[in-house]
């Protein structure tokens, strides 16, 4: 880091200290080719993440499955072959969302890597005007830009069902049931919180607390004491008028002998 | 002929319209709150009918109010000497014990008063209270772009949507002893059948002993006693 501190504008040594590699050493990745300047080392020299985080040492997150993810991803199949995690995750800044504690943040560290590539642009006007024609092509939903502002794209672009963030479809199979995510185990809990939400759904059945704490969803945002007391309510009401015209049934011989 | 009976068209009109919208407004709020993958009509059907029939009934409840402020019909919901003390007790003792052994209706319809004091006391919190709180909260969830992202720690949405989820459900509890107590005319159907055809003669304190549900539609009627 001699060289590349203060003026770096590769590699942002705060970002570095503050990321989950913050405390390696250079070294530990760039291994061949940087004891010289200019560097000799290319970037298919490098390590990729697997190679470290790889096999059962590396829980609660299992790389292995990650990596599969990845090669089944249209990344792969359609884009490039020798995809890498580096390609989306800088491991100069890298954060895991399971260090996050808002939605938001956690939203947008999620959408950066895809932003980075589809609304890219020289300058942030550029990206701006790249942003304002990706957002538009979802205008399936209501409120599209807000859909577009506060989801992550992989919640929709990635296989229902599970937790599985890096496998990301094509377009075509990208989700459009609404009730989705605006349900009761809505996949934005899994989906943002994947950590969070396998622990609360073994807890309490169903995950989507995490969200109710930290953004309103029609549908997802849901709690159960209210539910159970309005439902309640709603039975003592239809019992009580029940009940008073049965009353009114039962007295009717007596009116009538009036 | 001019239609005094205190229910003219336009009323009624504005009645049976706002009845089918408030149940659109339910099954698809409830629909919209309990939403589940591959329903029927789908969380973006319910969301495009519940939010057009959100804005009818706006529409409609403009007409309520123009109804009610320049058309007259206001003067029945206005708090008179007596409505109080000892109407709410009077009326509820009805309700309570007098409509099952066939005392008279303490307050029976006339021209001055179509509500009797309970009655009025409800429509006036259901209707000057709970329905604006609820419109209002419904166009400004239409607006989610330009609520706060937070209040008091919470999402902002998300107390406009509580009060409009919960005003609603208290609306609809409204809805159901609303419809039973329809059922406390002269016959099960009399007030049915009044709410939808309107009054061709007014009835002026009309000395026929209310009957109740279980009542046979013929029965004979027996002239109330005098309220002191």
């Amino acid at each position: 880091m001699e060289c590349h501190q203060p003026r770096d504008t590769t590699i942002d040594p705060v970002k570095f200290a503050l990321s989950v590699h913050g405390t390696q050493d250079c070294a530990t990745c760039h291994t061949e080719g940087f004891d010289k300047f200019p560097h000799t080392s290319t970037r298919a020299n490098m390590p990729d993440c697997i190679d470290c985080h790889s096999g059962p040492a590396t829980p609660p997150i299992d790389f292995d499955k990650i990596a599969a993810g990845v090669k089944a991803s249209v990344h792969v199949k359609m884009v490039d072959p020798a995809f890498r995690c580096t390609n989306c995750h800088s491991p100069h800044s890298f954060i895991p969302a399971s260090r996050m504690t808002d939605a938001s943040e956690a939203i947008l560290a999620a959408n950066k890597p895809c932003l980075g590539c589809h609304a890219a642009g020289k300058t942030p006007a550029a990206q701006q005007i790249a942003f304002r024609n990706l957002a538009e092509k979802h205008k399936v939903f209501p409120h599209w830009e807000l859909h577009i502002q506060r989801n992550a794209c992989i919640a929709c672009h990635t296989p229902r069902g599970q937790e599985d963030v890096h496998l990301i479809l094509p377009k075509s199979q990208a989700l459009r049931d609404c009730a989705a995510c605006h349900g009761k185990n809505s996949l934005l809990a899994t989906k943002l919180y994947t950590h969070l939400a396998l622990k609360e759904r073994s807890e309490r059945g169903w995950a989507n607390a995490i969200l109710f704490n930290n953004a309103y969803l029609t549908g997802a945002t849901r709690n159960r004491w209210l539910d159970w007391a309005a439902l309640g309510l709603a039975v003592l009401t239809v019992l009580g008028v029940a009940a008073h015209g049965l009353g009114r049934i039962l007295f009717a011989g007596f009116r009538r002998s009036l | 002929m001019k239609d005094t009976s205190g229910y003219p068209l336009w009323l009624r009109c504005w009645h049976w319209s706002n009845a089918v919208l408030f149940v659109t407004l339910l099954i698809t709020g409830v629909s919209l709150h309990f939403s589940k993958p591959a329903r029927s009509l789908g969380f973006r059907g319910d969301t495009l009918l519940h939010n057009t029939a959100g804005i009818l009934l706006t529409l409609f409840y403009c007409l309520f109010l123009y109804g009610n402020f320049r058309l007259g019909n206001g003067r029945y919901y206005k708090i008179v000497t007596g409505d109080i003390e000892p109407g709410l007790i009077r009326q509820a003792r009805y309700y309570l014990w007098g409509i099952f052994v066939g005392q008279p209706h303490p307050y029976p319809h006339s021209h001055e008063r179509k509500f009797n004091p309970l009655q009025k006391l409800f429509y006036l919190v259901v209707m000057y209270v709970l329905f604006p709180i609820l419109v209002v909260t419904g166009w400004v969830l239409l607006f989610p772009d330009q609520l706060p992202g937070e209040v008091l720690g919470v999402p902002g949405i998300g107390l406009w949507a509580l009060a409009h989820t919960y005003t609603g459900f208290f609306l609809s509890l409204f809805m159901v002893v609303h419809i039973y107590l329809g059922t406390t005319g002269t016959t099960l159907g009399a007030l049915f059948h009044f709410m939808l055809f309107g009054e061709a003669e007014p009835v002026a304190a009309s000395p026929v002993r209310t009957p109740a549900l279980g009542d046979r539609p013929n029965m004979q009627t027996t002239v109330p006693k005098e309220h002191s």
